[in-house]
């Protein structure tokens, strides 16, 4: 299988004044197949969001190489990295990270808004989007008004309207009751399948890293294929 | 002391918001320093313009018995004298012109006795017409009116004691200036405003000596010739003495304290000390003193208006607090946290964020009152030097500190008072408010435009009259209650203005679209963003306004005040130049001579006594081919016509004349009735010249003070073979200043040249002699800053509460192209409806500050003026404050951590 995403050696430390270094992420090396399903699991502090923000791109590492999509990510601008991110994957956050002052539907638009997709093909799209994780008939509904299920749905929407082939999810049901993140984790999954997409997810729970095709565990930083 | 620390680790351990929310009150302290030394500053303008004003600063009465030249010697060593002249008056209870067997006579009135050098060293009694012959008289106008005289006669006058004696007229004495020195000199009469006395005939002081003061017997009393028209006051009985020696004074200015109080005092101790050393020889009347009595009001009231023109801009200043306290609510809230944490109690909570409001509030308030009056020793250092410089600089600190210390601590403390509620309550990141605010419900702010309306309409809007002194000074009276108006109109709109832009943002309407159009995603995410935060964003919106307007209602007031003070001067000059020949010279060599590079046009221009009937009349003889090409013709200036309708009369019609409308009412002339009018020929003989009434004029350039005519130079010239010339008006070719100073040159220094400039410079009186421009700089440079100061907090408290937002924008997508967008978006936004409406409510605020001194212009400003360059340079200064700001946002944002902002709960 080609590799979507790959890290060699890669290390991240937080550097504040006067002070020593806190390092994240030390020396980690993986590998996510096109279409696998990978489970990152680990305490919190272990160093797990700060891997998947080096995967997705939203930090360098300071250390070893992180590839994405077949780009070496320290070679890339931070536009071209947005770029990427925006086109190919998509993003689900533990605390939904949605748009509180614009609608449900715009929401799920906003990577093709920012790509300059035509209103009418995004809303499309958007509304499509919204079906496919059951929020149909709510593409008008305020943030505020939608139950913490419905937000996660609709963050869910939002990572898959760009066709992405990779989608990495941070605690994506941590904020949840255990009904409502069974159902935005199969949903995750299912769609994830459905698209021979690549589904990367951080956790702290089991239950939920049990699901995946492969389970890697994390500890101070380090990655290991067995609990540390 | 336990809590006090606390406060003190609040302040330090947040820098950032203890330096957001310090900056605003930073400002307005700096603009409170700086205004209140700008008022200290005018005192000694006003001082010094009143002063300048005096033609005579003391008169000293000789006792009887002393010796006057003894007396002048005497004062004239005196190291504050610069001149001391002395001055004989003599009463005359009638004079009497017998002239082709009638007579004619006048009641009481002054002979005066001058040297030669008395008219140059005070600029009084100059000869307006004829000459000054040792043994002969030269009239006042009045005199020569009421008796009908002109040079070449003769005039009985009959002295106390019923002597009399005879003198031959040689001129005309142009006596304005002179009420004070005319005027009676004991207190009493001066205290009841008595009228000077008009019938004045003026001779050298020799003559007097010898031919009149024989005459007078010893002790003799004079009719008091004030006691007939003392502003309505009743009569004063003292006796006036028949003889009055004087030595008039001149002081050196140079010397005298700029603050009007201080230099009234210094004016004191001067007259105590001449009259000391004088041992009882003479008592001094103190007219300067007199002249800087209004001085003191005048500033004072003159200090409220400064306040009022700056108090939005201290206002607003103290509202970027609030803005600032927004902007830094997460720092508060973790601070507010982690005391909570460690156990503190509510009423603690509250004490220390209270102490550290006030503590903040207070160190920034002296920090901005240190730059205040840094930047009003900078721009009115010479003024300040002179006007008491300790006393006002400690003054305008402490005020200021004080003031804005309690203001910028009110309006942090009540951001302050609903975090601590946020924090102890819910923990919540945004307080929404679910109902809208009292005022809102109240309508205060429509109230407050309406009543604004009705107070307006009920004082009439002028709070500044000019009147005079029982002295004769101008003075202003300045009615507080004529700051209403425009206090609630400013406070009305401000509200009114929150309102709608609250309402629009929340709205949206057409936002969206629009924002889209422009900015592509970046656009639509600030549409939700401002939406999202319509209270945060209309306070931004408001802010901008109000800055805005505070600028150019001060550039509308300052460009109107200006372009009336040039409107002043040009009648008052009768054109951008004047020149007056060193001797006597015809039109055409005149205007040849004054023609050149810096000149435009120049027209030759008569200004001669002429007398219709036994009236002593102006005639100004024009050239109507080029006077309208150099002075302004209004046509108010006209009675039922046109100023051109005017000028193609005179043009087509040598013999056509205009006259006033008291001369057409008294004589009963009309249209094309012939009027005979003795004019003096090149001789000073008066020729009968014939003319032809064409219409009337209310006022004309050079601002003729008595009744005048207008005619034809030419034809003048043509029928008295008196073709003399009075000066040459001019229209500069560029700065009329410049032009003044060339033309100087190439006349060379025997002819007086003035311009513009000098005329608006003498002009000035009382309160309109303060240089308002720097007032208007620093208020305009103020309000730029906290145009950019409120814009940035606006967008740094965005930031603050939108951290995660913005942190997942990046992490879907968002390119620093498209945050940087969004942030122009929401700048352009708040830009846009700030500026304009800032605009549109400056207007109305300028027109508003116009009639407030309105009073003070005559004739006063219709409209007023829209300097377009001065607010095309306050927008483009505005614009790029709010590009910096929409940097500095930017830039926050380029730094933000996605990572760690993610996390955050």
């Amino acid at each position: 299988m080609d590799a979507v995403l790959s890290c060699s050696g890669v290390t991240r430390a937080y550097r504040r004044p006067g002070m020593e270094p806190v390092v994240a992420v030390r020396d980690v090396h993986l590998r996510v197949e096109a279409g696998e399903f990978l489970a990152i699991q680990g305490p919190s502090g272990s160093g797990k969001t700060t891997l998947l923000g080096l995967m997705a791109g939203l930090e360098l590492a300071d250390e070893g190489d992180v590839w994405m999509l077949g780009h070496d990510a320290s070679r890339m601008s931070s536009t071209e990295r947005a770029r990427l991110r925006r086109s190919r994957m998509g993003l689900v956050f533990q605390s939904f990270g949605l748009v509180a002052s614009l609608t449900a539907i715009d929401n799920v638009a906003l990577p093709l808004t920012l790509s300059d997709v035509e209103p009418a093909d995004r809303r499309s799209r958007a509304a499509n989007a919204m079906a496919e994780v059951g929020l149909d008939g709510m593409e008008d509904a305020r943030i505020d008004e939608m139950s913490g299920g419905q937000r996660q749905r609709l963050g869910v929407a939002r990572a898959l309207v760009g066709e992405p082939v990779l989608i990495l999810g941070d605690e994506p049901t941590g904020s949840l009751d255990d009904e409502s993140a069974q159902t935005v984790l199969a949903l995750l999954e299912r769609t994830a399948r459905a698209r021979h997409a690549s589904l990367v997810l951080v956790t702290h729970d089991p239950v939920s890293a049990a699901r995946a095709d492969r389970r890697l565990w994390m500890r101070d930083g380090r990655v290991a294929e067995k609990p540390i | 002391m336990f809590l006090e620390r606390h406060a003190l680790r609040l302040i330090m351990r947040e820098p950032r918001r203890s330096l957001a929310v310090g900056a605003g009150v930073i400002l307005a302290a700096a603009l409170m320093a700086t205004v209140l030394l700008f008022g200290s500053a005018s005192g000694s303008t006003l001082t010094r313009r009143a002063l300048a004003d005096v033609p005579v600063d003391a008169q000293a009465v000789s006792s009887v018995g002393s010796d006057p030249q003894v007396a002048a010697a005497q004062i004239a060593s005196d190291p504050a004298v610069t001149a001391a002249l002395p001055v004989d008056i003599v009463h005359f209870a009638t004079a009497v012109l017998d002239k082709a067997g009638s007579a004619t006579q006048t009641s009481v009135g002054l002979l005066v006795g001058i040297d030669d050098n008395y008219a140059q060293q005070t600029g009084l009694f100059t000869t307006a017409e004829g000459t000054r012959s040792p043994g002969k008289i030269a009239m006042s106008r009045d005199l020569a009116t009421n008796l009908g005289a002109i040079p070449g006669d003769s005039v009985t006058f009959t002295l106390p004691g019923g002597r009399s004696l005879k003198l031959e007229v040689s001129g005309i004495a142009d006596i304005t200036g002179g009420d004070l020195v005319l005027g009676p000199t004991d207190a009493a009469h001066r205290a009841s405003g008595a009228n000077p006395p008009t019938n004045v005939a003026i001779i050298d002081r020799a003559s007097l000596d010898q031919q009149v003061l024989p005459l007078v017997p010893a002790g003799a009393v004079a009719q008091d010739p004030a006691t007939t028209g003392g502003s309505g006051s009743a009569p004063v009985s003292t006796p006036i003495a028949a003889v009055d020696r004087q030595v008039h004074l001149r002081y050196d200015l140079a010397q005298v304290p700029g603050d009007p109080v201080a230099a009234q005092t210094w004016l004191d101790q001067v007259r105590r000390r001449i009259e000391r050393s004088a041992a009882g020889a003479f008592s001094i009347v103190d007219d300067a003193i007199a002249a800087l009595e209004p001085v003191a009001g005048d500033l004072l009231w003159g200090q409220v208006l400064f306040l009022f023109l700056a108090l939005p801009g201290i206002a607003l200043a103290v509202a970027v607090s609030r803005l600032a306290a927004d902007a830094t609510s997460d720092a508060t809230r973790r601070h507010l946290a982690l005391l909570r944490a460690r156990g503190a109690r509510r009423s603690q909570l509250a004490r220390i964020l209270l102490e550290a409001t006030v503590g903040i509030s207070f160190v920034s308030a002296i920090v901005g009152a240190v730059l205040g009056v840094a930047v009003g020793w900078l721009r009115f250092g010479a003024e300040l030097a002179s006007a008491d410089p300790v006393g006002s600089t400690v003054r305008a600190v402490i005020v200021s500190v004080a003031v804005v210390t309690a203001l910028g601590a009110v309006a942090a403390g009540v951001v302050l008072r609903d975090q601590l509620r946020e924090e102890v309550a819910t923990g919540r990141q945004e307080l929404q408010r679910t109902t809208p605010p009292l005022w809102q419900r109240l309508f205060l702010d429509v109230a407050a435009l309406v009543a604004a309306v009705l107070v307006f309409a009920i004082t009439g809007g002028t709070a500044l009259k000019p009147i005079f002194t029982a002295e004769g000074n101008a003075t202003v009276t300045l009615a507080l209650t004529s700051f209403v108006a425009p206090f609630l109109f400013w406070t009305g709109s401000t509200l009114l203005l929150l309102r709608l832009a609250m309402r629009w943002l929340q709205r949206g309407t057409g936002l969206r679209r629009g924002l889209e159009r422009l900015f592509g995603g970046g656009g639509l995410v600030a549409a939700g963003s401002l939406s999202a935060r319509a209270p945060a964003g209309a306070r931004a919106v408001v802010v901008l306004s109000l800055a805005v307007s505070l600028a150019s209602s001060v550039l509308i007031f300052d460009a109107t005040y200006g372009a009336q003070q040039v409107v002043d001067a040009e009648l008052t000059l009768g054109g951008d130049l004047k020149v007056v020949p060193s001797t006597p010279t015809a039109a055409l060599p005149a205007v040849q001579a004054v023609s050149g590079p810096e000149v435009a046009l120049a027209t030759p221009f008569v200004d001669r006594i002429v007398y219709v009937g036994s009236e002593a009349q102006d005639l100004l003889g024009i050239d109507p081919n080029t006077l309208p090409g150099v002075a302004h013709l209004s046509d108010s200036f006209f009675d039922h016509q046109s100023a051109s309708a005017a000028i193609d009369v005179l043009t087509s019609q040598p013999d056509a004349i205009l006259v006033s409308s008291e001369t057409a009412h008294d004589y009963s002339i009309v249209m094309g009735d012939t009027l005979n009018i003795r004019v003096p020929d090149a001789n000073g003989n008066l020729t009968v010249v014939q003319f032809h009434m064409a219409g009337i004029a209310l006022e004309f350039p050079t601002a003729p003070k008595d009744a005048f005519l207008v005619a034809n130079q030419s034809y003048v010239a043509q029928q008295t073979g008196n073709d003399r010339i009075s000066f040459v008006l001019a229209r500069s070719s560029g700065d009329p200043v410049a032009a003044a100073a060339a033309l100087q040159q190439r006349v060379g220094q025997d002819w007086a040249v003035a311009s513009l400039a000098t005329v608006t410079a003498r002009l000035a009186n009382g309160i309109t002699s303060v240089d308002l421009a720097a007032l208007v700089q620093i208020e305009v440079a103020f309000a730029v800053l906290i145009a950019a100061l409120g814009t940035a907090l606006f967008l740094l408290a965005s930031l603050t509460e939108r951290r995660r937002e913005l942190a997942t924008l990046k992490a879907i997508g968002a390119e620093p192209a498209h945050m940087r967008r969004a942030m122009a978006a929401e700048t352009l936004v708040i830009g846009l409806a700030g500026t304009l409406t800032g605009l549109v409510v400056g207007g109305l605020l300028g027109f508003a500050f116009l009639q407030i001194l309105a009073g003070v212009f005559d004739p006063p400003a219709e409209f007023p003026v829209v300097p377009f360059l001065g607010l095309a340079g306050l927008i483009g200064a505005v614009t790029l404050a709010l590009v910096l700001a929409t940097a500095i946002a930017n830039g926050a944002v380029a730094r933000l951590q996605v990572v760690a902002a993610l996390r955050e709960r």
